[in-house]
């Protein structure tokens, strides 16, 4: 618990920098970071404003690494359709979902916390249904609705080097940069995650679960994922990288249920 | 102490197990499911255009009377009618609260968090790494996604036959 006050405070602080360090408002704001340290408990209760730091901030990440959006209306307009239409049943409804395409001809898809899900567009250019769309967005919906990238900062070494931050309560300015520092390492915690780790393969699977039956509940083939995975593999595309992040295709193709591929 | 593998195998079998049949069992006749919106709207026939029997909270406890389809007759002791299974749970949701202290209940956030720009702290974030690009594109984006308003999702899914239009 002590832990997860540190990270409460380290998050809360890291908007710090846009006061200017202004001195006159930091014990109002040390006052907001203990309040909010209270009503915490576990990464599934960092609040509101905290993952929409987190989560624009590593938007950017992802929309940097991956060349920028794909700045086209329609496209934008139809994976947002999609996507709100599976995220208003999920079990996290009231996040401001926001959809989009990356620039970038390899296959993937990545999700930050409070509700940024993106696509590569060498993968929507092979999602041409919305069934299989649908079946895409849904796995990265329940990475957001599971908290899988807060998870994995509130576990995070970085934790520990802001204990003496939170224990002074200081508004020493060497202090603050430290508290940025340790926001900054926290984002690319989670940017090494999306870009290189990975999550791990029980958390992966669990996600293609949760995304099936979240298309399924909200009217879409329940196989759209399990057709583009399928698809994917039968092509064996060594071109370039294919879900390199995730695990190997036919280990997520065994765990999902035989469901028929979606009508043409 | 280290479990025999065989041993945690069987476990994890189990539990996984006992959580599909918890998860079965909450959508029958019988089973109790939560409300996940902030306002969720019963109806007093399992259809989208059905008339309004009422409405209750976020995260309101609520017996199962009947199951149709995709639609379960519900009530919470005092409010009665249909609802559409996408708008409850078989967990009670969590109601995270804010910097106040104060419930962020399920609320009307979608949309008008969307049309905020980017935090003060994300903008620094931006600077600090170099990707006022990604930034631009981020903009961008939010006011793509705040012209398309929820009377747009609900239409495509009437035209669409998703969700409660199925």
């Amino acid at each position: 618990m002590k832990i997860l006050t540190i990270l409460v405070l380290a998050l809360v602080l890291a908007p710090l920098s846009q006061a200017q360090f202004d001195f006159g408002g930091l014990s109002k704001t040390f006052d907001q970071a203990k309040s909010a340290a209270k009503m915490l408990k576990g990464a599934a209760g960092i609040g509101p404003e905290e993952e929409k730091v987190i989560g624009e901030s590593v938007a950017l990440e992802i929309v940097g690494q991956y060349g920028g959006l794909v700045r086209d209306p329609a496209v934008v307009a139809r994976v947002n359709l999609v996507g709100r239409s599976l995220a208003r049943y999920s079990s996290r409804p009231e996040l401001a979902w926001r959809f989009a395409v990356l620039q970038s001809d390899t296959v993937n898809a990545f999700s930050a916390p409070d509700g940024y899900v993106f696509i590569t567009r060498g993968l929507y250019d092979l999602a041409p249904g919305d069934d299989v769309l649908a079946g895409i967005l849904g796995h990265e919906i329940a990475h957001i609705t599971g908290r899988h990238a807060l998870k994995i900062v509130a576990r995070g070494e970085f934790l520990s080097g802001a204990s003496s931050l939170a224990a002074q309560q200081s508004s020493d300015v060497r202090q603050l940069d430290a508290q940025l520092q340790h926001f900054d390492a926290g984002v690319g915690q989670i940017a090494d995650t999306l870009f290189k780790n990975g999550f791990d393969p029980q958390t992966e699977f669990a996600a293609d679960q949760d995304g099936r039956a979240l298309a399924s509940i909200t009217g879409y083939a329940p196989g759209g994922l399990r057709a583009i995975l399928t698809q994917l593999q039968q092509q064996g595309d060594k071109s370039r990288a294919i879900f390199s992040t995730h695990p190997p295709l036919k280990d997520r193709i065994h765990r999902l249920p035989d469901d028929p591929p979606p009508a043409a | 102490m280290n479990a025999h593998p065989n041993l945690s195998r069987g476990l994890v079998i189990a539990l996984a197990l006992t959580a599909t049949t918890a998860a079965l069992a909450a959508l029958a006749a019988g089973g109790t499911v939560y409300s996940k919106h902030f306002k969720t709207p019963l109806l007093a026939e399992p259809s989208p255009l059905a008339a309004s029997a009422g409405e209750v909270a976020f995260a309101r406890k609520l017996t199962i009377k009947e199951v149709r389809g995709h639609w379960l007759r519900v009530s919470d002791g005092s409010t009665k009618g249909w609802v559409f299974a996408g708008n409850v749970s078989d967990t009670k949701p969590e109601d995270v609260k804010g910097l106040d202290g104060l419930p962020v209940a399920a609320s009307q956030t979608t949309v008008t968090a969307a049309a905020r720009p980017l935090t003060p702290a994300a903008n620094d974030y931006a600077n600090r790494r170099n990707l006022q690009e990604a930034r631009a594109d981020l903009d961008w984006l939010n006011a793509q996604c705040h012209q398309l308003t929820e009377a747009d999702v609900q239409r495509f899914l009437q035209e669409k036959k998703k969700g409660e239009f199925q």
